[in-house]
């Protein structure tokens, strides 16, 4: 018998992050739409929606 | 060019080729003999080490140095010459002495079958020489050890040569010499290794390596923290390759780049074979620890927006620096003194239009 393999914690991140995907291409545009002046918590609401959904979808 | 394509292991990867070469010829020298450490070097042989303990997961993303190796070993072809003793520095897992016992690929196909020539038919010795001993001996037992006659050499310091002048025949080294932090000294120890008249051709990734992750990441560090932090290694540019290269002694250079384009499923995809590779960054005064998640978060989303592909996958930009370059030796060809050429080269080229 072998041991199911071991998912490492940044897989388990990165399959709960792309059940985001609207929610990345919001925050995504907000900061592309003028990268020359990105400064702290430019787009700090469609982050906070974006890490919402990420717990979510986390916990499932 | 050719047309390479290249098949992961995992077949997850599509690999895009773009060839855009260009020949450099810039020279920059700057005074005195500054030493600056860039890199840490003991952070940098425990990532690999650590990545090579893994044999699997290693052996899965070589897809990168395995093919950097054969492009590189393939340039060797070109010259027409019997080498007895060839030193591989920084061989990673020896793969340039894997691709030279590939079959050649301009040989004669009829013969090919039958009786392959390999690539490293010319040679007699191959010394693979690197520091992390367990990515060095992790192909130790594979089939291509025997058919080629290979030393293994341990290194204490990739950055001081423990060999006599004038031992080798020619000095290889692919995808090592990004991570050096003096890279004159290294090139001058190179020189001062090689007989007269004999070749050191490398392969190193260069400036515009990973743009896209260097870029996304500094926007995700801005937005989210308010500060940008040195996530990816600072690459030494084409333009001063060639400036380098004449400063260690060595002549007849010939400098060129390659762009490899690799496409990943997603950010993070691409950051755990960075890490696999034993890649990851070892610049002096990074942050200790990992990415903070919420930068991780932002970088995924600013990444796709900024650089993805249609199709819904990332692309990772490699940008390969090839050089070649002679230890200067009795009898050997030299470039024509500058305005002594009689021929216009664009009556060569055709008279496709005029400069200017």
């Amino acid at each position: 018998m072998s041991a199911p393999p071991r998912i490492r914690p940044i897989e388990k991140f990165g399959q709960a992050v792309a059940k985001c995907s609207t929610e990345l291409s919001v925050y995504g545009k907000c900061i592309v739409a003028d990268y020359n002046a990105v400064h702290k918590d430019k787009c700090a609401n469609e982050f906070m929606k974006l890490k919402n959904c990420y717990l979510a979808a986390a916990k499932k | 060019m050719k047309l390479i394509k290249i098949f992961p292991v995992l077949g997850r990867h599509v690999v895009r080729q773009s060839s855009r070469q260009s020949r450099d010829y810039a020279v920059a020298s700057s005074a005195g003999n500054p030493s600056l450490q860039v890199f840490n070097r003991h952070s940098k042989y425990m990532q690999k080490e650590r990545a090579a303990s893994n044999v699997e997961r290693s052996r899965q993303v070589d897809y990168l140095k395995d093919e950097v190796a054969l492009r590189l070993s393939e340039r060797l072809l070109d010259i027409n010459r019997h080498f007895n003793h060839v030193l591989d520095l920084g061989a990673n897992s020896c793969n340039i002495t894997r691709a030279l016992t590939l079959p050649d690929p301009n040989s004669n196909p009829d013969l090919v079958e039958k009786d392959p020539v390999p690539i490293g038919s010319r040679i007699s010795q191959v010394t693979a020489a690197d520091s992390s001993k367990t990515m060095l001996y992790r192909d130790e037992y594979l089939p291509f050890n025997q058919e080629i006659n290979l030393t293994r050499d341990v290194l204490q310091d990739e950055e001081l040569l423990p060999y006599e002048k004038e031992t080798f025949d020619a000095v290889l080294s692919s995808l090592s010499m990004h991570w050096i932090n003096d890279l004159p000294s290294l090139l001058a120890q190179i020189n001062n290794v090689l007989k007269p008249d004999a070749p050191f051709l490398a392969a190193m990734f260069g400036g515009d390596t990973l743009f896209e992750l260097r870029t996304s990441l500094q926007l995700a560090d801005t937005e989210r923290r308010g500060g940008v932090s040195p996530h990816v290694s600072p690459l030494a540019d084409v333009k001063d390759v060639g400036g380098l290269l004449q400063k260690a002694g060595f002549k007849m250079l010939t400098v060129d780049i390659d762009d490899i384009i690799v496409d990943f499923p997603d950010t993070f995809a691409l950051m755990q074979d960075l890490q696999a590779m034993g890649e990851s960054n070892a610049i002096l005064g990074r942050e200790a620890g990992a990415i903070k998640r919420d930068v991780l978060l932002a970088n995924e989303g600013i990444y796709r927006e900024l650089h993805g592909n249609p199709d819904g996958t990332i692309p990772a930009t490699f940008r390969l620096i090839y050089m070649i370059g002679w230890k200067e030796g009795p009898n050997q060809s030299e470039p024509l003194a500058r305005g002594s050429g009689q021929t216009n080269i664009s009556d060569i080229l055709g008279g496709g239009g005029t400069i200017g």
